[in-house]
């Protein structure tokens, strides 16, 4: 099976997209801030056949000097502020902070001795991709939108159901 | 040698055409609620406010506050008014602005 004339030019755009603003290609490093560790799972995931991260033109590294985009987890455990910091300032820019979960997007802890709540405490967070975890298929989409190639669907949708008259 | 690998190589498909054409897992996927206003009442709400575990429903007089980005989508606030909530399908969530995930849901239930 082929890819259809469309589907290459989708993917062409992308990598054009990358290139542009990134050189050949876009690294991530991934910042794990006191997650639970399943949206590192889902991260893993990426990698798999299935989704084949490599594709579109991204790929994970394991130093911050190396990355372009920090996809950051959990909710930024006080113990880990100088660590994020540092890791923020290493990385060359222009760069991105993807705050990625529930708990990074400050919905499952609240502030206290021990955990500021929220990424956006400490590093300036660019693109907030929700799901607790957020399913592979949603980082892509993340991914997409910190590019600037995917449009973001959120501001458009309502969460109001449908055949229930939210115009009136 | 798996059955999956043998029809992979004869399809040469075994990787999702994500972004450019949807992916059929994503309908299996939890997602965030959808409600129905209409069905929507201030006790249903604030019930419902009680049985979410994070910080994603809180109400503002007549309006139910939904952060979308606190949602972890359990499906708790679906089992205390099952007629006024649904899946809402959707996870392609990623938002460039904090304030885009609080969505403002209107309540518009007969008050009994």
């Amino acid at each position: 099976m082929k890819p259809r004339p469309d589907e290459t030019a989708t993917a062409e755009e992308l990598r054009k997209r990358i290139s542009g603003q990134f050189g050949r290609s876009l690294h991530i490093r991934t910042l794990d801030t006191g997650s639970c560790a399943v949206c590192e799972q889902e991260i893993r995931l990426l990698t798999a056949p299935h989704y084949d991260l490599h594709r579109l033109g991204f790929f994970f590294t394991p130093a911050p000097r190396h990355a372009d985009l920090l996809l950051v987890t959990g909710p930024m455990v006080r113990a880990f502020e100088v660590a994020a910091r540092k890791t923020y300032e290493a990385m060359p820019g222009p760069k991105v902070v993807v705050a990625t979960g529930a708990c990074a997007l400050g919905g499952v802890y609240q502030a206290d001795p021990f955990v500021h709540g929220e990424v956006e405490a400490v590093l300036p967070v660019d693109v907030w991709i929700p799901g607790c975890p957020p399913s592979p298929l949603a980082l892509l989409q993340g991914l997409g939108v910190a590019v600037g190639r995917l449009a973001e669907k959120m501001p458009g949708l309502t969460f109001v159901a449908d055949g229930d008259g939210d115009a009136r | 040698m798996p059955l999956w690998f043998t029809r992979g190589l004869r399809r040469g498909v075994v990787t999702t055409r994500y972004p450019a054409r949807s992916d059929p897992s994503a309908a299996s996927l939890p997602t965030p609620p959808a409600f129905r206003p209409r069905q929507l009442t201030v006790q249903i709400v604030d019930r419902m406010i009680a049985e979410c575990p994070g910080t994603a429903l809180s109400r503002a007089a007549s309006t139910l506050v939904f952060d979308v980005g606190a949602c972890t989508a359990c499906g708790r606030c679906a089992r205390v008014a099952p007629q006024a909530v649904t899946p809402s399908g959707e996870f392609e969530l990623a938002a460039t602005a904090r304030s885009a995930l609080i969505k403002m849901i209107p309540i518009r239930g007969e008050q009994r």
